[in-house]
């Protein structure tokens, strides 16, 4: 498969841009041809955002469409579901559990959330990013550990390596070792769950 | 990696970025800008490396002075960019129509970043209409790739013409990253001459009256140049319908037209001023049916129709004028193009929109809307507690553009009337004038320096009763962190003397003016009363850093911030939580928690606190 549509959704402040790029990188030095959109300013502050990483020949639109997502990355529950939408039965959707709370308002169950993402693809992961990201060493690179959860899916063009070559490019020396091995904690976690079902 | 010598290289780049890269590519020598979104990453790309290619780059104050820079450099023929969102093209406005009659004699690009969905912007105006306002040639790029290519273009055709050339993007364009592919560098050259020629140079009206039928000969010129452009090109070949688009609205034809299997011919038009109008025309009477697909105003489609008039009068014309199938406002989408199309060719749609419609609407019920907040430890925060509390809610208070433009969100809600940079100080004045009431006008550290100095002055000379808060957190915040004026460091990494915003109002003639720490609440709100009740304009300036370059200076250092702590003292009664609305306070059964990830330490919660509960915050 050389052509992937995949939609990011998090909260400003996660470190989804940085997924995002290294998703992009990883796909231009796998020779492929890749539109990453991305949203600044305004946009960042703490408010909903999202990415989209469109991997393929044929690809001019930044945005993915409606239903057509390969995979959906929610880097927390209640952003998974804002977007989607962009999910059907063929979606491999993988959440992180943790909540990123709204100040103010009452969160939504989480079991609620889980059934109304499910009634669009029962292909839904589950991972405690957090947890694994604290275990790697910094709770911050919860977006790496997603990283690592997607690679793991085996549906993305690019090898689980190349991705490792753009995180040596774009994340800084001194977080490089926390975030690879955040990486394959995602990796791993994601392919025995995925192994598990087989 | 932006400057790399290494053509062929093949690397994944930011439109913006991209655009720098031409710069580099094109020996562009001088590159100016004001900060925007979604422009700012084409001159912040370009101030890490312009030392290093010895290009000259500055912030400048405003735009319409970013604008003067870049024309005096290029009227002595060294290369030029000057880069703006569309807004700052308004600013910029009053030296653009002229420098048009002008000209220049080295290549000057202007990029105008438009934002259609005002993703980060206050409107979504149509900078094409500047194209017909001044008569200048415009490009428009699809792709991080055209977009390096047609800064090469653009220099290429302004000294052709010698005009200042538009490039124009959207967020879709400069925010998308695609594969980039380099070419050969070009070394600045700022070795620049004034050539004096002062019938051609110095607009008194009667130098202007010829200037202006030399821009109309010139405008001649470049419809030539654009009937040939090879941006202005068919992509496509078909048969039953033909559609004619630009910039982003390409991307999703692209896709459209392959979903629906349509045998649909594309004109994809790059140079977008003039227009190419013996190609439209030809294209026109190759169909019966053309549609005209272009985000916001109907641009394309207003001179696609006139051109039809002459040409082709029996073509269907489908747009969003007479027959209307786009929407004038908000960005389109694959989808929104998709569903157009279908039902002008009379196609059924492949996918059932409809049904995800409905799924979704199900689904999202369970939403709430996360709007983007002041981050956790942001001095804003504490700034309009301030002003909201000594305020008592009885003071109308206009606000501006940046992240205070946060601030009007529940629970601080400041914020009564913002229109544009610097307005905040001009609509106070009118308000109070109008009402009687007292005002306290919200306006940045950059914006202060862009564009509320002259309203300042006026509130001096016509004594309005108006309080201006300078909400100064040294720096730009809201589009990444660049300098200005206040901050003592410039574009090229060089220190400078601080320009005082204190010193600024003093010296225009502020009677009241005082400086405090926002998170010094006690005191600031002291102040902030006396000053509303001074008679004529006073100033209070909260002064405190950006909690982003302070957090960014510890992670730096290897220094933790250790977080608030709320003790045991704590009876829930949630005054820090309705006060102040930090993300980091997460309410419970019991009492407020403090989220350590998010906590910046910042001490606001600590002095609301009426129970003493939360402590810590040894900064």
């Amino acid at each position: 498969m050389t052509s992937c549509d995949i939609v990011l959704a998090g909260v400003g402040g996660q470190g989804i841009l940085l997924a995002a790029e290294i998703l992009g990188t990883a796909a231009v030095n796998s020779s492929l041809n890749v539109r990453v959109s991305e949203l600044h300013g305004m946009a960042q502050r703490g408010g909903a955002v999202v990415s989209h990483v469109r991997i393929g020949e044929k690809v001019y639109a930044p945005t993915v469409l409606d239903g057509k997502a390969d995979l959906l990355v929610g880097f927390e529950p209640l952003e998974a579901l804002r977007n989607i939408k962009y999910a059907s039965q063929r979606t491999m959707v993988l959440v992180n559990i943790n909540p990123f709370k709204i100040t103010g308002v009452e969160y939504p169950r989480m079991e609620e959330i889980f059934v109304q993402i499910r009634k669009f693809t029962k292909n839904v992961e589950e991972i405690d990013a957090a947890a694994l990201a604290r275990s790697a060493g910094a709770e911050v690179t919860q977006n790496i550990v997603m990283l690592g959860a997607l690679a793991a899916t085996e549906r993305l063009p690019m090898k689980p390596s190349s991705l490792k070559e753009a995180m040596q490019e774009l994340v800084p020396k001194k977080y490089l070792d926390v975030n690879v091995k955040s990486f394959e904690f995602g990796y791993g976690t994601i392919r025995d769950q995925l192994c598990s079902i087989t | 990696m932006l400057k790399e010598d290494r053509v062929g290289k093949r690397v994944l780049l930011l439109g913006n970025e991209a655009i720098a890269r031409g710069v580099l590519e094109a020996g562009i020598s001088v590159v100016t800008t004001y900060p925007g979104t979604p422009a700012s990453e084409i001159a912040d790309s370009i101030s890490t490396v312009a030392k290093d290619v010895g290009l000259y780059m500055e912030y400048s104050a405003n735009e319409i002075v970013a604008l003067e820079i870049a024309a005096g450099a290029a009227i002595c023929g060294v290369r030029s960019l000057s880069a703006m969102k569309h807004v700052g093209l308004n600013v910029a406005a009053d030296a653009l129509m002229t420098l048009a009659y002008v000209g220049v004699r080295g290549g000057f690009v202007i990029v105008t970043a438009g934002d259609p969905q005002c993703y980060s912007s206050q409107n979504e105006q149509d900078n094409r209409f500047y194209t017909l306002l001044s008569k200048l040639p415009c490009v428009e790029p699809s792709s991080p790739q055209e977009a390096k290519e047609m800064v090469l273009y653009a220099v290429d055709v302004s000294e052709q013409l010698q005009l200042p050339v538009l490039l124009r993007t959207t967020t879709r364009i400069g925010h998308t990253r695609g594969p980039v592919t380099f070419g050969k560098l070009k070394g600045a050259n700022l070795k620049g001459e004034l050539i004096k020629d002062v019938k051609r140079f110095v607009m008194v009206p009667a130098h202007a009256r010829l200037r202006h039928k030399v821009l109309l000969e010139k405008v001649t010129q470049a419809r030539k140049i654009s009937e040939d452009s090879p941006h202005n090109r068919i992509v496509r070949e078909g048969k039953g319908v033909g559609v004619i688009t630009s910039g982003a609205a390409y991307n999703y034809v692209e896709e459209a037209v392959r979903i629906l299997e349509l045998d649909a011919g594309i004109l994809k038009l790059g140079m977008i001023h003039p227009l190419p109008e013996r190609k439209i025309a030809e294209f026109l009477k190759h169909y019966p049916k053309v549609v005209v697909v272009e985000e916001l105003a109907p641009y394309l489609e207003l001179h696609v129709k006139a051109i039809a008039k002459d040409v082709a009068p029996s073509v269907e014309i489908f747009g969003k004028m007479k027959k209307a199938y786009f929407p004038q406002f908000g960005e389109f989408s694959t989808r929104m193009v998709v569903e157009a199309l279908a039902k002008i060719a009379d196609k059924t749609l492949p996918i059932n929109f409809q049904s995800i419609d409905e799924q979704f609407t199900e689904a999202s019920k369970l939403l709430m809307p996360r709007l983007p907040v002041l981050c956790p430890g942001c001095p804003h925060r504490a700034s309009f507690y301030v002003i909201k509390t000594a305020t008592a809610g009885k003071a109308v208070m206009p606000t501006d553009i940046g992240c205070y433009a946060l601030g009007i969100q529940p629970p601080l809600q400041v914020g009564d009337i913002l229109i544009c940079m610097g307005a905040s100080i001009g609509t106070a004045g009118g308000v109070n004038r109008a009402t009687g009431l007292d005002t306290v006008a919200v306006v940045g550290d950059s914006t202060f320096f862009h564009s509320a100095i002259p309203g300042l002055a006026n509130a001096v000379y016509n004594n309005h009763k108006v309080t201006l808060a300078v909400l100064d957190n040294l720096t730009t915040a809201m589009t990444g962190h660049q300098p200005h004026p206040g901050t003592g460091r410039t574009g090229m990494g060089t220190s400078v003397n601080r320009i005082l915003i204190e010193d600024v109002a003093r010296g225009l003639g502020v009677k009241y003016v005082k400086v405090v720490d926002p998170f010094e609440t006690k005191e600031a709100i002291k102040v902030l009363k006396e000053a509303i009740k001074t008679p004529g304009p006073s100033v209070v300036v909260f002064r405190a850093p950006c909690t982003l370059l302070v957090l960014r200076e510890r992670q730096r250092d290897d220094l933790k911030v250790e977080a608030m702590r709320v003790t045991d003292e704590c009876t829930n009664c949630l005054a820090c939580v309705t006060l102040t609305g930090c993300p980091a306070l997460i309410q419970t059964e019991e009492k407020v928690v403090i989220d350590e990830t998010l906590c910046a330490a910042c001490t606001l919660c600590m002095s609301i606190c009426p129970y003493n509960a939360i402590k810590g915050g040894s900064q």
